[in-house]
């Protein structure tokens, strides 16, 4: 990584310098259990676009978003992030990817017992050397990206109030500053509202299109709802017991579309509602 | 009203008495010495019991002028038990860490626990004993034997307790591209430290017990005084000893327990 510049301005200091693409090309996963979880999945995702990764549980889109930044290993085939070829990737390579691959979690994934600016500083891992993070120093760049990444999901106030003190959304928000710290190119979220209430819910998701607009940044966004897709993406893709059964438009993907990825008649819980 | 048709309920009974049954057979087996099991002579106590009972009524019989000898060896047993804790407190952090699958994904993990497993097999007393030997009599190698005594508890303790807890914020730190060691320094320290202070606190309690007996092997502390007065039958001074003894443990265990809720 290049030095980091001076920061002049909160929104400089998160200015990502350029959205990487997406591509998987023929990727299988076989967990060692031997369950696969995909199955020769190709993908193409454009750096900027918000896709929305549709299934039920167990369809493969944890995984799916895994193998971008390489939690989980493709067992056949290529992904390819940005200049990155996942798979090639060990050690410090690796975690320089993820640190171009921010994600957000279902559970939020925070140290509840850690105040929320050590929190986000977990974002700056990929750009801090290891002696340096053990010595508890940080930067004051760093501590700048840190305030504004805050500051943009507005958890300011909060900054050095314990992360389990929050409620379910503003631990999100705080996790999704830990991810904008990374000055990511590309954002991952598996089931990022799942835990939320409808309202928080939406503005969450909400949050996440922002981001998109305002940034240009790659999103990916897994979501069990169907109603969530349409609203907040503009390209969908649908998982079925690891296969890729659909990859369209959100805004079009009508009833029959979703029945055929979830492999069954539509029930109310597919649907989340509108806000309030 | 209706009848619900449960389905029947398992017998357990069975296997209940099959396992209470082969408890009492291997208790009965111990103390057989026709099949090498130990002899334990119930009737001594009742032929002999007033010997020990002179003792006791001796010991309540307390011999104060042993009290002014005590202070100093006394102080030293505390010190030994405090410094044995501080110096494993420093050592145990770490290798809780290492020895816990969160936080330590790689094989060297089995390593750790494998030496720590060693350690802790090791009774204290031998410890003191062979230390003794090594570097000489005095508080140092009782310094050392609480050293290895705690370390195999509380990295024990700890290290279950990072096992069994959710660690899914890891998986957040290693997504950002940070390196294990930065996720747990920055992420598994605090969510650790209420197990590891309790822990620290609980080994400085032992430590106050155990280091008592050390000077018995000359380990330094209040042990080489009971030791001393045992042997000259002072059985009023040592019941003198014991009670300063009974005082220093309850005084820490309440100071603990008033720190250790203040934790939560």
């Amino acid at each position: 990584m290049s030095a980091t510049p001076s920061v002049s301005s909160p929104e400089a200091a998160l200015a990502a310098s350029g959205p990487w693409p997406v591509r998987l090309d023929d990727v299988s996963v076989r967990y060692p259990d031997g369950t696969v979880a995909l199955r020769n999945v190709t993908l193409a995702v454009e750096p900027g676009e918000m896709v929305a990764v549709v299934g039920l549980s167990g369809s493969g889109k944890s995984t799916l978003v895994r193998t971008v930044n390489g939690l989980v290993p493709a067992t056949s085939g290529r992904v390819q992030v940005g200049p990155h070829d996942v798979g090639a990737l060990r050690g410090r390579r690796l975690r320089e990817l993820r640190g171009g691959v921010g994600m957000i979690f279902q559970a939020f994934n925070l140290a509840d017992r850690a105040s929320v600016y050590q929190n986000v500083l977990v974002g700056r891992f990929a750009h801090t050397p290891t002696w340096r993070t053990l010595l508890g120093l940080a930067g004051h760049d760093d501590r700048e990206i840190v305030l504004a990444a805050l500051d943009s999901v507005g958890m300011l106030e909060k900054v050095w109030g314990r992360a389990g003190a929050l409620s379910g959304g503003q631990k999100q928000r705080v996790a999704i500053a830990r991810a904008l710290s990374q000055r990511p190119r590309v954002m991952l979220a598996d089931e990022p509202v799942a835990s939320l209430d409808p309202p928080t819910a939406h503005s969450v998701m909400a949050d996440l299109a922002r981001i998109n607009a305002e940034q240009g940044l790659t999103v990916l966004v897994n979501l069990h709802l169907m109603d969530l897709a349409r609203q907040y993406t503009t390209r969908m893709i649908g998982l079925r017991a690891g296969e890729l059964v659909y990859d369209g438009p959100a805004a079009s993907a009508d009833d029959a579309v979703f029945e055929e990825i979830y492999g069954r008649p539509l029930q109310v819980r597919d649907r989340l509602g509108s806000a309030g | 009203m209706s009848v619900l048709a449960a389905p029947p309920r398992p017998r357990t009974w069975p296997r209940t008495v099959a396992v209470l049954v082969v408890l009492a057979l291997i208790t009965a087996a111990t103390v057989t010495p026709a099949i090498g099991g130990i002899r334990i002579d119930l009737g001594t106590i009742a032929r002999h019991w007033h010997f020990g009972w002179t003792k006791v009524q001796q010991m309540f019989d307390p011999d104060l002028s042993i009290l002014p000898r005590t202070w100093k060896p006394l102080l030293e047993t505390l010190e030994i038990a405090v410094v044995g804790a501080a110096a494993s407190a420093l050592l145990a952090l770490p290798l809780s860490l290492w020895a816990a699958r969160p936080t330590n994904p790689t094989w060297g993990r089995s390593a750790v626990r494998a030496v720590l497993n060693a350690v802790r097999a090791v009774p204290d007393l031998v410890y003191a004993t062979v230390l003794v030997a090594m570097v000489g009599v005095g508080a140092l190698p009782g310094v050392l034997t609480l050293v290895l005594f705690d370390l195999g508890v509380v990295v024990k303790l700890v290290s279950e307790a990072i096992d069994s807890a959710d660690a899914r914020y890891l998986e957040a730190g290693l997504a950002a591209g940070g390196t294990q060691a930065q996720a747990n320094r920055m992420m598994a320290v605090p969510q650790t430290w209420p197990a590891y202070a309790s822990q620290v606190l609980y080994s400085l309690e032992l430590n106050v017990r155990i280091s008592s007996v050390l000077g018995l092997v000359g380990a330094g502390g209040i042990g080489r005084l009971i030791d001393e007065v045992r042997g000259f039958y002072r059985y009023g001074a040592l019941g003198v000893i014991i009670v300063e003894i009974l005082v220093v443990v309850v005084l820490i265990e309440v100071a603990s327990n008033v720190l250790r809720k203040r934790l939560r």
